[in-house]
């Protein structure tokens, strides 16, 4: 399949809505809008891409969005696709893709949890990776990893020990 | 008490509804778990009825660790990923870096990327081949295997100084060029290795206990397979010719011949039989690889590494490891830091989806061979 | 026996009685297979027929009731110091714990990282650390040779410091694993209001809905 000849598929079925991008080296973008993201995806599977590799989150913080990256490819014409899809930053949601890719569930999952998206049908949302976690998701920008390793982690930093007598309070 | 074919006193009580469901922790703590991972499992009897993964018990933060350092710095942190294969995670980063920076690596470094790579993927089907043998009960198999397992290691020390993490592969090639000998020494340690194989297929794959457990266990078809994100050789094992090497070489590889085998059937034994397939033909591979290995520069030139900068763009690169395909979605924003980077795992989908479909209806004593039968690797689950 | 570890609790001299004790224990140590971190990956090689920790009267045991050395290979998330407490006091005493590599002393590479703990010695007490990441298999077996001293010496009495300052260990532990406020700022997940996800069902198209209620592992 040639990237002309999928482009003007695209744009058969999702018009100017899905903006198609061809990244060189076999690599295929295509940015759409989070509500016609689901039967984008369900397109490209019927089209030869059956192999969700993963799903990855970014944190645009300066732009205020969240954009989803599904990574697709096919095992028949060895091309990858790229589906980008930007989510408000303020409340993001997604619909889950675990009805087209039953893996899909885990991978939502996770990025429920690193960065706080939203998936709307997705069954099991609940924490996998990190103990009793209170704070903003980790994976978020405005998430200060040292900062809070500082604070957890040490005994001054959780208020258990002055400054100057850390290493001295480990009992002998 | 006369009782059918099959129809246990266990099956009696359960449909008279008196037996009564109970919660069974499958490791973390446990010999037969592949590292620190464990399955809740909801049994009846000795019969799972449910699982719930429990992971994250390895989650050390990397992906937000790696936008805290720069981005020759991060080669240090990925090999940990993957602790049995650290190699193809230093080496899809690189790609991706390298794809971002429109550099080309000299051919002679990108010989020896497919080298570490094959030797790595050695040394880690090796530990999944002893793992299946431990998990079936064969000890003996496994400690035969982690002796020559060892030898790999003793080579990797010769060209990199560490025996695990190698951080050989930087952006640009790899970090330095071969100590006088070192490819006769790993030929003679690839002598070695066929010598030794045929007692190892005798020790494994001729054993009828060995077959018997293995074959019918987590069957997967070649639809199902492709659907749920399965890579390397459990995708192979369903009769799939898929691999990465082939589809979407890089480094070294299209430069020689890479017949992908293929075997049938997608249960367990036929993983195994793939994992060895596999084996057999990276020998060949790296027999290929240092035959043909020409002279010249393994780095190409990018100034300081330590003050890289990568232009603004994102990138995906993906590698063959022994488990499947390791993948890093990275991006940059032009800084002298990553923006974000993101990882594909080959162990999450077995580990955490395909569990919930093979596991009920499995006995308590087949879920640690089950495991090793997949590669799962819980560290690149959890990252 | 109980006397015996009072005794040595209020002074450090050993009794005649407790060094031959401790010649018996050095000799014969099982070691919890429980693989915490990455460094057990130089624990097969360690334990198989290269290096063959047996030759030192070692060897792994599944279960913690049953096992003298719990090792600490690596890192130690959260999640883990929490198992990891659990199954150090089920250990029968006298116990003893080995960290391996830099992540048990210091944090090590991870020492900035959100879900992985800095210091082991603030949670348990360490008879022994092997600095170095990874920590080579002659590493590993010279800290258990080591670790074996000090056992005979009667140094190694970590599980002692556990009990007498328990209040203090278990106060670091609640501090980290009891959890009730978040450390930066807390923060609100907006989707734990279920009326707002009852309007994205509202307004999400009608072949979404159809997939309410519908488990994927049913």
């Amino acid at each position: 399949m040639t990237p002309e000849r999928f482009s003007r598929q695209l744009e058969q079925f999702f018009g100017a809505d899905a903006r198609f991008a061809d990244k060189g080296g076999a690599q295929w973008e295509v940015r759409i809008p989070r509500d016609r993201c689901l039967p984008l995806l369900s397109f490209c599977r019927d089209h030869s891409f059956v192999h969700l590799a993963f799903v990855s989150a970014i944190d645009w913080i300066a732009e205020d969005e969240i954009e989803l990256v599904y990574h697709l490819w096919s095992y028949e014409h060895r091309v990858h696709v790229l589906v980008k899809t930007r989510l408000e930053r303020e409340k993001p949601w997604m619909f889950t893709a675990f009805r087209l890719w039953g893996h899909a569930q885990a991978y939502e999952q996770e990025i429920h949890e690193m960065m706080g998206v939203y998936f709307l049908g997705n069954p099991d949302l609940s924490s996998l990776f990190l103990h009793n976690w209170k704070d903003r998701p980790p994976l978020r920008k405005d998430f200060d990893s040292r900062a809070y390793s500082l604070k957890a982690y040490t005994l001054s930093g959780l208020g258990l020990a002055p400054e100057d007598e850390e290493d001295a309070n480990v009992p002998s | 008490m006369y009782l059918p074919d099959g129809y246990t006193t266990l099956d009696k009580l359960r449909e008279a509804g008196e037996m009564a469901e109970y919660d069974l922790f499958f490791g973390p703590n446990h010999p037969g778990m592949h590292g620190n991972f464990g399955y809740v499992l909801t049994m009846i009897g000795t019969e799972i009825v449910r699982v719930r993964p429990n992971a994250g018990l390895l989650h050390r933060g990397f992906e937000k660790a790696m936008e805290g350092k720069a981005w020759a710095a991060n080669v240090s942190l990925i090999p940990r990923v993957c602790v049995p294969d650290p190699d193809p995670n230093e080496v899809a980063y690189c790609q991706a870096v390298e794809k971002l920076l429109g550099c080309e690596v000299p051919i002679r470094g990108r010989f020896m990327r497919s080298i570490t790579l094959e030797l790595s993927r050695l040394g880690s089907l090796y530990m999944g081949m002893g793992g299946l043998a431990g998990a079936l009960g064969h000890y003996s198999t496994m400690y035969l295997m982690m002796i020559e397992r060892d030898m790999i290691l003793d080579r990797f020390e010769a060209l990199t100084g560490a025996r695990i993490y190698h951080i050989y592969n930087v952006p640009g090639g790899v970090r330095n060029d071969t100590p006088v000998g070192w490819l006769d020494s790993v030929s003679g340690l690839l002598d070695h290795i066929e010598a030794q194989m045929p007692e190892y297929d005798r020790l494994l794959y001729e054993n009828h206990v060995v077959w018997d457990r293995l074959s019918g266990m987590g069957p997967i078809t070649a639809e199902e397979a492709m659907a749920s994100g399965i890579t390397g050789p459990a995708l192979r094992a369903t009769g799939v010719k898929a691999d990465i090497r082939v589809d979407a070489p890089y480094a070294a590889y299209p430069e020689v011949e890479v017949n992908i085998p293929t075997s049938g059937g997608g249960d367990a034994l036929a993983r195994a039989v793939q994992v060895r397939l596999d084996f057999a033909e990276s020998v060949r591979i790296l027999r290929q690889l240092i035959a043909r290995i020409p002279a010249g520069p393994v780095h190409a030139d990018l100034g300081n590494l330590a003050k890289l900068k990568v232009p603004a763009g994102d990138a995906y690169s993906k590698v063959e490891s022994s488990k499947g395909e390791f993948g890093y979605y990275v991006i940059s924003d032009g800084g002298e830091k990553p923006y974000r980077v993101s990882v594909r795992g080959p162990s999450l989908p077995a580990g955490l989806y395909l569990c919930h479909q093979h596991l009920p209806g499995m006995k308590i004593d087949d879920v640690a061979a089950w495991m090793a039968s997949f590669a799962i690797c819980p560290p690149d689950i959890d990252r | 026996m109980e006397d015996a570890v009072l005794f040595n609790l209020r002074d450090e001299r050993q009794s005649a009685w407790e060094s031959v004790l401790n010649y018996f224990r050095k000799r014969s140590m099982w070691m919890l297979y429980y693989c915490t971190g990455c460094g057990a990956i130089e624990l097969p090689p360690s334990m198989t027929s290269r290096y063959d920790m047996e030759r030192f009267g070692m060897g792994p045991m599944a279960t913690p009731r049953q096992a003298d050395l719990l090792l600490i290979t690596g890192y130690l998330s959260v999640k883990t110091l929490k198992r990891v407490i659990y199954s150090y006091e089920q250990m029968q005493e006298p116990k003893y714990v080995v960290g391996f590599g830099s992540c048990p002393i210091n944090g090590g590479i991870y020492w900035d990282s959100y879900p992985v703990i800095n210091h082991l010695e603030l949670f348990m007490p360490v008879d022994m650390s092997i600095a170095g990441c990874m920590p080579r298999p002659q590493a590993v077996l010279d800290a258990f040779q080591k670790l074996m001293a000090e056992i005979q010496d009667g140094h190694a009495v970590g599980y002692k410091r556990y009990r007498k300052h328990y209040d203090w260990y278990k106060r670091n532990q609640d501090a980290v694993l009891a959890r009730t406020e978040a450390v930066l700022e807390p923060w609100e997940d907006p989707f734990s209001d279920p009326a707002l996800v009852e309007s994205l069902w509202n307004d999400a198209p009608e072949e979404i809905k159809e997939n309410r209620e519908v488990r994927h592992d049913a």
